[in-house]
Formats: C-alpha cells, structure tokens, sequence
C-alpha cells in the first residue's frame, strides 16, 4: 500500500533524522572516550587536553593488570548465578505482584499498594536489614544479593500499570473457558506483554549486574564476591588519588589512569549487549493479533 | 651464620636508636637480654607457645588488593604467625568498605580478638567512647605485664606517649608511630629547576620572589597557568598544612599560639593570603579553572608543561610528575622550594608535619577476646628488636640483606620480577609501605624515594616552626563532639566560600571583615572554646 | 450495623472470589513484611544519639535534637531552595526529553536505523558518573570544548563551572544527555501496545504524521506517562549528593550545594548515622506527601493513579 507523503511530513523526516543523528554523535562521545582511554599510554592521557579521538599510544598492559586479577574469574561466575537466579526470582514476584494489583474488584489492593509504595520512602537502614538477612540464615551466601531485593518496587508498578492496559476483554474470554488466575497470568497476560517484561529483564539485569554494596556488608567469604565487588577493590586500589596521600607510592600511577576506563569496559560492556538482544521483544501490534486470533 | 646475623642486627638496631631517641644506647643491650625495664613485666620470647588460634580483623592494604586476596596468601602475615608463635585467623572487609563492614561487625555481636582499625578517625566518639561502651579494652594493666617492648618506647618517649593515651590517660590500641621525623614531613611547594636555571632566577623563598618567578613563567616560559594547586573539595586544598598561606602567619584551621587556639581565617593574616591570591588570579599567575582544578587537571598541567609551580608530596607529587614532565620536555627537573615566607631569611611558620602518632593501623583488643593476655604479647613483637626488623624490612635474606649494618631491600621488592611496584612488593614482606602495630624505621623511607630531589625535598620542607604551631590530634569529648562538627561545617562551607570568591574577584577583599562577623555568628567562638578545653585535656595527660 | 454487616460480608465474599489472586500476593506480601518493614524500626535513630555497640534500641533517645541541627543551620533555606530548584528544573526538562526520543524514534521507518539509535543513546547511562563528570569538567573548561564553540561565535571563554548561574544549565543538560536514551525505553516499550487500526484510520483521514503522533501516540502513552511523573513526584527532595560533589566548588555553592550535599559534608567530620537519617526522614516525609498530592490529583483528572 503506498500513501502519499506530503510536504510536511517530509520535513517532519528531515528534522527528525537530523536530531536522531546528533543526539547519537552527542551520546556516543562517552563511550568512545573510555574506550579511547582505556587503550592509551597512561603518561600520555595524563598530560592531554580537550577532546580525544584515538587512543593515545596504543596499552594492553591497563586491560591485563585487570584481567590477571584472580577474583575476575570467580566474579564472573558469582555474577552469572546472581544474574540468572536473581532476575528470575524478580521477574516471578514482580508479576505474580503486578498481576494481582492490575486487577479491580480486588478490596484489599488499595491497602497492599499502599504498603507497598511506603517502602519507597521509609526504611530502616542497613543494620537491621543485615539482622533480618542473618536471622533468615542467608549471610554469606550469593541468595543474601537475590532473595532480600526479590522485588523492586519501581519496576512493580511499571509492570501494573501495562498489565493495566490489557483488554478485560481477553480475560473474560479465557475465564469462560474456566482458566484460573495463573494461566491467564502466564498464558495471556505475559505473551502479550513482551515488550514490558523486556524492560524489567533489563531493568532488574542491570540492578544486578551493577550491585556491589550489599554484597560487600552480606557476605564475607572471597570466593563469593560478585564482579563489581572485585572491580571496585582494582578501582580503588590503582585511583591515583588514594596514592599521593602519604609518604607511599609507587610508579603503579603508570597504569593508574588507564586502569579506571579499562575497568569501565569490562564492567560495562557485557551489560551493554543485553539491550539489543532485548529489542526483538519490542513488537509493535502483539495486542491486535491476539485479539483478532 | 646466626650469630653474625644477630650481631649485625643489634648493630642496626643501635643505629636506629641513636637515630631515633634521646635516651641513650643502652636500650639494645637490654633488649638482646630479654629483661624489660619495668621489672614487673614477663619477659617475652618469641615463638610464644600457644595452642589457641586468635582471630584479627582488618583491611588488607590498599597495596595489595588484586595482588592477593587474602592475608593467608601474603609472606608477612604467614611469617608473622610463624615468628610470635600464635595462629592467626583472619578476617579482612572489602577495599573501601571497612567502615561499612566495622559498623554491621559490632551491630551483629561477633566480635573478634584483635581488631585493626583507626579508633580516632573512624569510630564515632573516639577511642574513650569504644571503651566505655565496652567494646576493646582499656589496655593500660595488660601492657603493663605483657607488653614490656611497647612500654619501654612510650617510657622513653614521653611525647609519644602522651599521643597514644586518651585524655583520661587509656591505653587502647597498638599503635602504629612514625620513628623519626624524616617520615613526617613529605608535602611542599615544588617547582620547575630547569626554567629557573634558564631564566637565571633562584628558587623563590618570599612572596616577593615568588611574584616575580611565577610572571617570568608566564611571560617568557608561556606557561598558561604558571602556578596551580589540587582544589578539590576546595581551593587549595593543601593550604590546610600552611603553604603560601603560612607567610601571613595563619594557616587554614586551628593552630596554636601564645597558649591559645586561634582559627586561621578568623585571624588578619588571612586577609593577606586572599589579597595575594586575588592579585595572583587576576594577574593569570593562578590557573583559570582553579576552581576545579582536581588532582587529574594539576597532573595535566604539570606534564604538559603548562603549569611550573604547585604544592605536592615527594612520593605520589615529586616521584609522579618528575616521568610525566620529563616524557614531554626531556629537560625537565622538578625541585622542592622551602615553604614562602614574607621576608628573607624568615623561618616558615607553618608546614606540613604529620604527628608521630598516626591513628591508622592500630591494633585494638576487644571485649570478645578469648585470651587478652596472649593477644597483647603477640601484639608487643612489633615492637621489640626482631619485631622492628621484621615489620619494616621482612625477613633478612628474602627481602634485605645487611649491608654495612644498614638493611637493604633486595632486588625481588625493588625490582621484582612480577613487575610489581616496590610500594606493593614491600607490602608483601613487611608493612613499612603502609602502617600498622610498629615503629616505622627512617631507613625504609630512604630507599623507598629513588630520586635525589625526591630525598632532597624532605630536608628542605622540614624546615619550619610547624610542630611549635600545630595543634596535636585533640579530641572534643563525645558530648561536644556533635555540637563541634555542627558549628564546624556551617564556618567551614563559609570560609571555603568566601576564599574562592575574594580570590576569583566574585566579592571584593573588603569584604572578608563581614565574613569574619558572620563566621562568629555561626559560633566560632564557642568551637574554639572546645578546642581549647580538648588541648588542655591533651597538655595534661 | 447494617452497613458493617455488609462491609464484613462483602470482604467474605471477596477472600472467597480472589482466593488464588491473594495466594498469588501472599509471597510478594509477606517479601515486603520481612524485608522492609522489620527492619523499619532501624528509622529510630533518628531520633537517638546512635552507637553500634549499644544498638538500635539501646541508643541513647536524644528527641528532635538533630532536626534542630538541621533546620537551625545557617544554611537551611538556601539548600532546601537548591535542592527544590534543580529538582524542578529536571522536572521540567530533563522529564519531557526522553518521551519526546520515544515519539521520534517510533516515526523512524528504518528498523535498523531505529535500533542503532536505541541502542546507542542509552549507553551514557552505563558510564560511571565520575568519568562522565570528568568529562563534563573538560569542555567546560575556559579553553574547553564548549567555550571554543562560543569563542569562535565571539563570546568571551570562561570557566564555566565557576559561574555559580550556569551550575543549574549544566546538571541538567548533562542529565538530559546521560538519562535520555535509558530512560526513553519504558516509553518505546509502551507504544508496542497502541493500537495499529487507529494509526490506519487516521491514515486514511489524511492525518499528517506530526498530527498522528500527537493525537494518537501521545495518548497512548499517557498512562506511563502518568504513572511515571507521580513517582517522580515522590523524589522530588532526593537530589543526590554524588553528581553534585563532583561538580561543584565552593564558588557555586550558592546554586549547587544541595541537602545530600550538605549531609555528606557534615559526615566527613563526624559519623552522621543518627543526623544523615533525621535528614532522610525529613525527606522521606515530604516526598511522600508530595507523591500522595500527586496521585490524588491524577486520580480525578486521569484516572490513573497508584491506588
């Protein structure tokens, strides 16, 4: 089918894909700057000015100070466990939570959201929290990073407010045909929902992915440590403002700079690869199909 | 073989104690016997024989983290456990998280054996409240029976002593000391030798002087912000250890002078400082972006040459720039220049001195000790003869060798093979690199500076009347603590303010008077009120 | 009584038609008692002079003596004023601009076009804020990037972040650039879900895009939208300290220094456990106020809401 294209609409393309371009020249810089960086001679970044827009000199050795570190292995691997199970443990509460909000008639909704959206804003801070943790037996284990975070109170109502936007009309259908809650939550509501679960995947995968802090209160055993945990001790180690306090320091600072953007990319790039694979979900029309279906 | 190695380090050892006391040379001899001079004390031989394994809490230096994981996997630790004879089990808080991990520690009730933690900087209330809330323990009786090579130092120096006890005259950690002066002093002006010598100008010892080689700088050497210093969190972050600011005769917080407690901006001198830095700025003699000039930015300018005078330290300022610097202009030297004064021949009155009695690194004892007694004579070693040998340097043949009576750190620390740095290296053999329960001996530091100006700057910076002026680390009492920090953080937001503003020419210098009035408004009389009730405390002891 | 008696029978009744439905809402129910309001007596300490060795609730009770401290401060008005400001003004436009890339990406034809924009734009978000900050420090630099830019367009070169009114202009633009893209996906996934058949009709009624975009998109995405700007609305005195403490500098305290701020200074002189949580709570309290005047709001004008 061919429509006709007016002059306006022209225009309206011209502009849109100009702005598109800038803002992904504008956006891009940073990310090419740490990854500029991170392969630089670490004297010479030192001593440069203004925009970067190669790699000054060309280093490996920032990348191999942070890869032959013995915990990245360990890290990887505590991070994948944590990754796995924890997004999947939040994505089971938080839609099992967003389903039964989603719905009317229900009394008691008012007073669970209520509860629920309190805790955005009061809380008791992190010694009572670490009790609770260790009065449930999880301390030192990778569960104390998953089972406490289950759900994200955030990402809840985001998910409740899509399901809200569901047809009643495809629910009815189904309950005629005598499905009980949990398949129209698993069989209807989440199909049809892709793009949103798409988004809390990321949402929670990033959340995991980034988390270190309470790692570092919950668990003491080494070989536990999550990635960032153990990233952030190379971070913290090699910053060159920790080593001019003092009599002590060492010519480390050769790679000190180096190191930070370095760390950067191993922490940041397999995150940032979870996004376009996420992207095939956001389908436009799912809803229409299935209604027609 | 043993012998002469014993005779070779009691030689040392007697060098290290002319070095670094007064009271004499006999003290090595006491020690080889064994006897300690307080009588009462047991006499303690290493290995002690012990069957219990004590458990000790603390970070791993920053050194070492990604270079070992545990303290189990690092030679010192192994060794020490080894040489005092006591097992140790240890347990370290992720890097930078110590704080954090203490807090959730004493929340949760387990409480080790020994704990290494600065009690003064990081424990709410100090050192005085973790005792009286009943968390380590007062250690004074123990140290009296069990730790006769600690009590022999603090007997011999009085000074020290004084440092390491609360105002109420508690014991309550093993503390870490920096044995001599040369360890204290390591910040100063630094500037570049090699445009001096071109220009045919000295290195500036008055403001004048200053004046006039920073002008040069900039008319004739280009440079685009001739002088520039760290200024984050604020303008001229060193300025608090007196540099520039100190030839007006005030530095930037409390000092002391004729039996008072005086407050640096508060004082007229103050107003000098910030008419000197406002001509400065105007003139381009000070960096443009001052303001936000953070370590990254002053590392900048210094390497390409932009930037030809700036306060630093020997190690991480100095031993930093001076490779940088050079990279680009291999005829770049960086120098030490003595603090400024107003007038030739003046001596500086303040500049940076650390105290003797640094509070990282101690080793407190806890409540929760199984055996208080075992955990003070293990903790003692670091401070007899073997024990001083063995913290500063690691073990003779591995890690020194006995040159001459002086210890000299192998090739495996100063060049090792693994490319470790010689910081890091240290650290795996021995803890002079960093701190801990110890006296930290000169003779590290000599070896540890590589370059000439390095060792140089520290003889030129140590010459100031800081130690008459600064105050000593005084405590307010825990029920002033929170009313001090309330009043301290209104003044200081206002001085930080009004400093970059006067400089920058945002407000008029006149106007530093109605500063002065306001900072009283916000209770500075009352804060120095509390400073000088703590000295008193302190001079007291 | 008559009417108790239906309010009981009627919640009868309820419990017995959504049993499986208050089954389903027993574990994420029961997650929030034992994980968020257990530990919420911990909040006491705010009114307690708190000591980790006496614990929680064996702290000395020192009553409002740190909100005194707080409101008392010299300083009060003016970080109260900053923090209320530069929320708003991120409010304002940081908020729109991701919505507004939603709208635009979705009029892109070009699949792949489109997902390179995607993908591309929500990167800054991953880049940790002290590079990003570093970055911002460079080319605002009096011989930066961005005054170049205005050199060459004959304005003077200055530093700009020792302007203290150009604090605000640059923490949030540098938001805008940072958040856009991350923040632009909830709405991209929110727009899979209009309606195709309206897009057609309007089409055939010879609605040009512009016009398309805004009377049909756009309400589309109103619901996300809503929802989106309460919950702002519930952060509005959360300014956070970090972004802040690498931009500023004494000179620009005036404009920038916030509350966060302020409590993270106060915390480098003295542990602030019991002072930084009477400050959270003081928030806390506010903010949610905030959030419920929201809701409230949106509930007779759109009927979306919270609850």
């Amino acid at each position: 089918m061919k429509t006709e294209i007016g002059w306006g609409d022209r225009i309206f393309n011209v502009i849109n894909y100009a702005l598109m371009i800038f803002l992904v020249v504008v956006t891009l810089y940073p990310l090419l700057y740490v990854l500029f960086a991170s392969f630089s001679d670490s004297a010479r970044l030192l001593g440069h000015k203004g925009f970067l827009w190669r790699p000054l000199g060309f280093s490996l050795e920032a990348y191999k100070s942070v890869l032959n570190n013995p915990g990245i292995g360990i890290g990887f691997r505590n991070t994948a466990f944590i990754l796995v199970f924890g997004v999947a443990v939040n994505l089971l509460l938080t839609s099992m939570g967003a389903y039964v909000l989603s719905r009317k008639n229900v009394m008691w909704n008012k007073v669970f959201m209520f509860i629920i959206v309190f805790t955005m804003f009061f809380s008791g801070g992190l010694i009572p929290l670490y009790l609770v943790v260790k009065g449930v037996g999880l301390l030192d284990t990778l569960w104390s990073t998953i089972v406490p975070f289950a759900v994200s109170t955030f990402n809840l109502i985001i998910m409740r407010t899509a399901f809200m936007g569901i047809p009643d009309s495809l629910e009815e259908s189904a309950k005629i045909d005598g499905a009980n809650h949990f398949t129209i939550l698993f069989r209807i509501i989440i199909p049809l929902s892709m793009p949103v679960i798409a988004v809390m995947i990321l949402y929670y995968a990033v959340d995991k992915w980034n988390g270190w802090f309470y790692a570092s209160v919950f668990i003491k055993d080494r070989d536990l440590f999550p990635l960032q945990l153990v990233l952030r001790e190379i971070l913290i180690s090699n910053s060159t403002d920790s080593m001019s306090s003092g009599a002590s320091a060492g010519d480390r600072f050769q790679i000190g700079e180096t190191i930070k953007y370095a760390t950067i990319m191993v922490a940041t790039v397999p995150i940032l690869c979870v996004y376009p694979f996420l992207q095939r979900f956001f389908v436009k029309g799912v809803m229409v199909g299935s209604l027609k279906g | 073989m043993k012998k002469i190695a014993a005779a070779g380090l009691i030689i040392a050892m007697l060098g290290s104690v002319l070095a670094g006391c007064s009271s004499g040379g006999k003290s090595g001899e006491d020690a080889a016997k064994g006897a300690s001079p307080g009588g009462a004390a047991e006499s303690a031989t290493y290995p002690l024989k012990t069957d219990e394994k004590l458990s000790y809490w603390g970070d791993i230096t920053g050194n070492l983290v990604g270079v070992k994981a545990s303290h189990d996997e690092i030679p010192f630790f192994q060794k020490w456990q080894e040489k005092t004879g006591v097992p140790l089990e240890f347990t370290a808080p992720p890097a930078g998280q110590s704080k954090e991990a203490f807090n959730v520690m004493l929340a949760s009730g387990d409480l080790p054996d020994m704990i290494e933690y600065n009690f003064i900087g990081d424990f709410p209330g100090g050192p005085e409240k973790a005792i009286k809330d009943g968390y380590i323990l007062k250690l004074n009786d123990l140290i009296d029976k069990y730790a006769p090579n600690l009590k022999k130092y603090l007997q011999e120096h009085p000074d020290i002593d004084k440092m390491v006890k609360t105002d109420s005259g508690s014991y309550y950690a093993f503390p870490f000391i920096r044995g001599d002066e040369y360890l204290r002093v390591f910040q100063g002006p630094v500037i570049r030798k090699d445009w001096l010598d071109e220009l045919g100008l000295p290195v500036p010892e008055t403001i004048d002087e200053w004046t006039t080689t920073l002008r040069a700088f900039k008319e004739k050497k280009g440079a685009a912000a001739p002088f520039s210093v760290v200024s984050k969190p604020r303008f001229f972050n060193e300025s608090g250890n007196g540099a520039f600011i100190g030839a007006f005769g005030v530095n930037r917080g409390f000092y002391q002078e004729d039996g008072k407690v005086k407050f640096g901006p508060a004082e007229p001198g103050f107003k000098g400082y910030l008419q000197l830095f406002h001509d400065w700025y105007k003139e381009g003699l000070i960096d443009k972006n001052i303001a936000t000039a953070d370590t990254k930015a002053v590392d900048s300018n210094i390497a390409s040459g932009a930037t030809g005078a700036t306060v630093g330290n020997a190690g991480g300022g100095i031993g930093k720039w001076q490779p940088l610097v050079a990279a680009n202009d291999p005829k770049a030297v960086l120098v030490a220049a003595p603090y400024p004064v107003l007038n030739k021949g003046d001596k500086p009155k303040f500049g940076q001195l650390n105290q003797a009695y640094a509070s990282e690194g101690t080793v407190g004892v806890t409540t929760g000790a199984k055996d208080p007694a075992l955990a003070v004579r293990m903790l003692d070693y670091g401070y007899s003869e073997e024990g001083h040998m063995f913290f500063n340097f690691g073990e003779e043949g591995v890690s020194y060798t006995m040159e001459n009576g002086y210890p000299k750190f192998t090739d495996l620390l100063m060049k090792n093979p693994d490319k470790l740095a010689p910081a890091q290296a240290i650290s795996l053999y021995a803890r002079s690199s960093y701190n801990g329960p110890f006296v930290q001996d000169k003779r590290y530091a000599e070896q540890f500076f590589a370059l000439q100006t390095q060792r140089d700057a520290v003889e030129i910076w140590r010459n100031t009347d800081a130690a008459k002026y600064n105050l000593p680390s005084i405590t307010p009492t825990p029920e002033e603590s929170s009313e001090y920090a309330t009043i301290m953080n209104d003044i200081n937001t206002l001085v930080d303010e009004m400093t970059i503003k006067i400089i920058l020419g945002t407000e008029p210098v006149d106007q530093y008077e109605s500063y002065v009035a306001k900072m009283k408004s916000l209770g500075l009389d009352r804060a120095i009120e509390i400073q000088t009730a703590a000295l008193q405390r302190y001079n007291s002891r | 009584m008559a009417n108790r008696q239906s309010f009981l029978s009627r919640l009868v009744r309820d419990f017995v038609l959504n049993k499986y439905l208050y089954i389903m809402m027993l574990p994420v129910i029961a997650y929030y008692l034992v994980f968020h309001y257990a530990p919420m007596y911990g909040a006491l300490i705010a009114f307690k002079d708190y000591s980790p060795m006496k614990g929680i609730m064996g702290s000395d009770w020192v009553g409002l003596k740190h909100y005194q401290d707080f409101f008392g401060s010299y300083y009060f008005w003016r970080i109260l004023k900053n923090t209320i400001l530069i929320s708003l003004y991120t409010l304002v436009f940081e908020f729109p601009a991701p919505i507004i890339l939603a709208l635009l990406i979705n009029e892109v034809r070009k699949k792949k076009f489109k997902r390179v924009v995607q993908t591309i734009t929500y990167m800054p978000y991953f880049i940790s804020l002290v590079v990003i900050c570093g970055i911002i420090t460079d080319f605002t630099n009096a011989d930066g990037v961005i005054n170049h830019l205005f050199m060459f367009l004959g304005y003077d070169g200055q530093a700009m972040l020792q302007k203290p009114d150009l604090f605000r202009p640059i923490y949030v633009l540098s938001e805008i650039w940072q958040r856009i893209g991350w923040e632009s996906i909830i709405y991209i996934a929110a727009l899979m879900s209009i309606d195709l058949e309206q897009y057609e009709a309007a089409r055939i009624d010879g609605a040009s895009r512009l016009k398309q975009m805004l009377y049909i998109t756009l309400p589309g995405l109103l619901p996300t939208i809503t929802i989106m700007f309460i919950l702002r609305m519930g952060n509005l005195l959360n300014v956070g300290f970090e972004k802040i403490i690498l931009l500023y500098n004494p000179v620009t305290y005036e404009t920038a220094d916030v509350i966060s701020s302020f409590v993270y200074r106060k915390g480098l002189l003295e542990f602030g456990w019991s002072y930084s949580s009477a400050v959270g709570l003081f928030n806390s309290v506010i903010n949610l106020v905030l959030l419920i005047t929201a809701n409230a709001i949106s509930r007779r004008v759109s009927q979306n809401s919270l609850w």
